[in-house]
Formats: structure tokens, sequence, C-alpha cells
């Protein structure tokens, strides 16, 4: 069975990266596993190394994921 | 079982971070004036200490040095940042619902949830120093919509009681976590309990002012304890003092787990 799509929290300013929803403008479509997301890759807003991400068990506030998606 | 530990003001994480050269375009203001940061929890280049404590992931005691000092207006989503002014005067700028500009001064505080996206900017604009705490926090779902709220916190006529800050209590402001901050501002010995909602509640202890003892740990002047698994905490204050109490719920996060299974001797049981 597939592991379940997981969510992490950047530690410099809070952008979340969605395994679901991948970032597509920046090359990594929905799907993309975080462990595929290149070691050199860093946070689009704030410029912090993939290392300094936290795995979080969240759940979108209501609307939230919509508003994710376009984020 | 209770299990706590103590970090003392020399150990926390310490930058200075200045508003010329390579990060001009973060710290607002004029040559010569810089941020000095003492950092309880990893944060940015501080990478050497505990990870964060239940949903706290910052806990910084910083000070803007200088005329036009701060940082610039940058992005933030779902953390949840608080600052409780200690001295000088916050000039802070945000985008939540139709966007605030706000003037915080001592006993001020505001808590501000970025959740869905906003931008901030923390400015003191006059020559004298602020000092400020800032308390990041994990919300409770992603993508909230992004909040402001302040309140005002009267150390002349709140004295010698825990005053609870944020969180469920009259008066108090509303916060979208597990998740309590108070006070407690003394000027004569006494002796306080602070009970936790349970005891599986995490309570991260910080003297501003002064000096504690909680749970017969002697706390000066910027250290700090955190405690799981305690029913209650007995502080005795010797005079005038000045602490803080982060209650939150413990999360199971593998980041911290490791650090601590890393750093065994650091806990006391
Ligand atoms: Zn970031």
């Amino acid at each position: 069975m597939e592991t379940p799509l997981t969510r992490w929290l950047c530690l410099g300013c809070g952008f979340s990266y969605d395994e679901a929803l991948g970032l597509p403008e920046h090359g990594l479509p929905p799907g993309t596993r975080w462990t595929d997301v290149p070691d050199d890759w860093v946070c689009p807003d704030c410029g912090t190394p993939k290392s300094q991400f936290e795995m979080v068990e969240m759940g979108y506030a209501d609307g939230g994921a919509d508003l994710a998606r376009i984020a | 079982m209770t299990k706590s530990f103590v970090l003392r003001s020399g150990e926390r994480g310490h930058d200075v971070i200045y508003s010329d050269g390579s990060a001009s375009s973060y710290v607002a203001g004029h040559p010569g004036s810089f941020i000095a940061r003492e950092s309880s929890f990893n944060f940015h280049q501080y990478q050497g200490g505990r990870p964060g404590f239940g949903t706290i992931r910052v806990f910084g005691d910083e000070v803007f040095n200088g005329a036009g000092c701060g940082y610039n207006m940058h992005p933030h989503h779902n953390f949840i940042i608080c600052a409780f002014v200690l001295e000088g005067e916050l000039t802070h700028i945000n985008t939540a619902g139709r966007g605030m500009v706000d003037q915080l001064r001592q006993g001020d505080y505001y808590v501000f949830s970025a959740g869905s996206g906003g931008k901030h900017c923390e400015l003191s604009i006059s020559p004298e120093n602020m000092n400020a705490i800032y308390l990041w926090l994990m919300p409770g779902q992603l993508y909230l919509p992004p909040s402001y709220h302040r309140a005002h916190f009267d150390i002349r006529t709140r004295r010698n009681r825990i005053v609870q800050l944020v969180g469920d209590a009259d008066g108090a402001l509303p916060v979208a976590q597990d998740l309590r901050v108070s006070r407690l501002v003394t000027d004569r010995a006494g002796r306080f309990t602070y009970t936790p909602r349970t005891p599986e509640h995490g309570v991260y202890v910080f003297v501003v002012d002064g000096g504690a003892t909680v749970n017969e740990v002697a706390l000066a002047r910027r250290d700090s304890m955190g405690i799981t698994g305690a029913g209650a905490l007995a502080l005795d204050v010797p005079d005038s003092s000045d602490v803080f109490f982060v209650e939150t719920a413990m999360l199971d996060d593998a980041r911290i787990r490791a650090w601590e299974k890393a750093h065994g001797a650091d806990l006391i049981d």
C-alpha cells in the first residue's frame, strides 16, 4: 500500500508544501513526494533550505486547500 | 512522570543582524542600527538548540538598537506570531484583513495569525531601544483566515497575580491553538501556583526580570525552563520579578524527539 501523502512547513516563514498539491509553478507537479524534491531546493518565499522544513499532521481550515492550490 | 529542562540565559542562540551588509534588504533602517536576538529554540542560522517545545517554534528575546531599526515587510503563512513589548515602542504593520498599522508600547502585545498568507513589518522608529519577546506557534490548522488582535497588560494594576494574556480566559486574546500565555509581575516576595489545564500540557517558564524558583529550580534573569507532566508548578519569587508562562499542548514531534534522544543528558527527570 502506498504511504499517505504528507505536508511540510517551512520553519523560516510558515510556507507549507503539500505533496498532493505540489508546486506546479516551481516545476513540482501534484503528487511530488517530499523525498523527490531536490536537496538544494529552498522555500520560494524566504529561501530557507529544505532541511529546515518540518512534517506536520494538520488539516486545512475551511476553504484552505483551495487557497493553497493557488498560493 | 514529570520531565523538565533548564535553559540558562547565556545558553540561548545569539544573533546580531545589521541593517547594512548582506541582510540589509531584510533589516530596515539606518546603517549602524542592528537587532540582537537571543533564541531559546532553533531559529534561522541558529540550529544548535532544542527545535521547539509543544507548539512553540520560536521564543525570541529581541532588542532593536538604534532609530529606524527592524524587519522590512516580509511574507508568512500559517505561523501564529505574538509580540510582547517590554521596553520602547514597536511599530507593527500587517496585511491581515484590511491591514493594520499599530504602535505598541510597554505592556502592549499582539497575536498575528498569518494563516493563508500575510505580510508584516516590525520597526522601532525612535532612537530608544525596543525590547520584545517574539513567540511563533504552530497553528491548529493550515490556511486559517489571517487575523490580528492586540491588547494591553497594565504592569501597575495587575501586580502579584498570574494574568492570562493569550488563551481562553476572559479578556485574553484568542488563539487558534491549545495554548495559553500568562504573565506574573511582582513587587514583593511571594509563593504562586501555576496550574496547567492538564498534566499533559507543557509549560515553558521564562524569567524576564528578577528571579524565580520553580519546582525547586532557581532561575535568574532570562533563564527559562520547560516542564511536562506536572499537575502544578510552585513558584517562589524573591521580590520584583517578571515571569512569562507559555502553556502548550505537547505535539508528538519527530524533530524534537530526535533532538532529545541525542541530548539526553540535558533533560532533568
Ligand atoms: Zn519559508
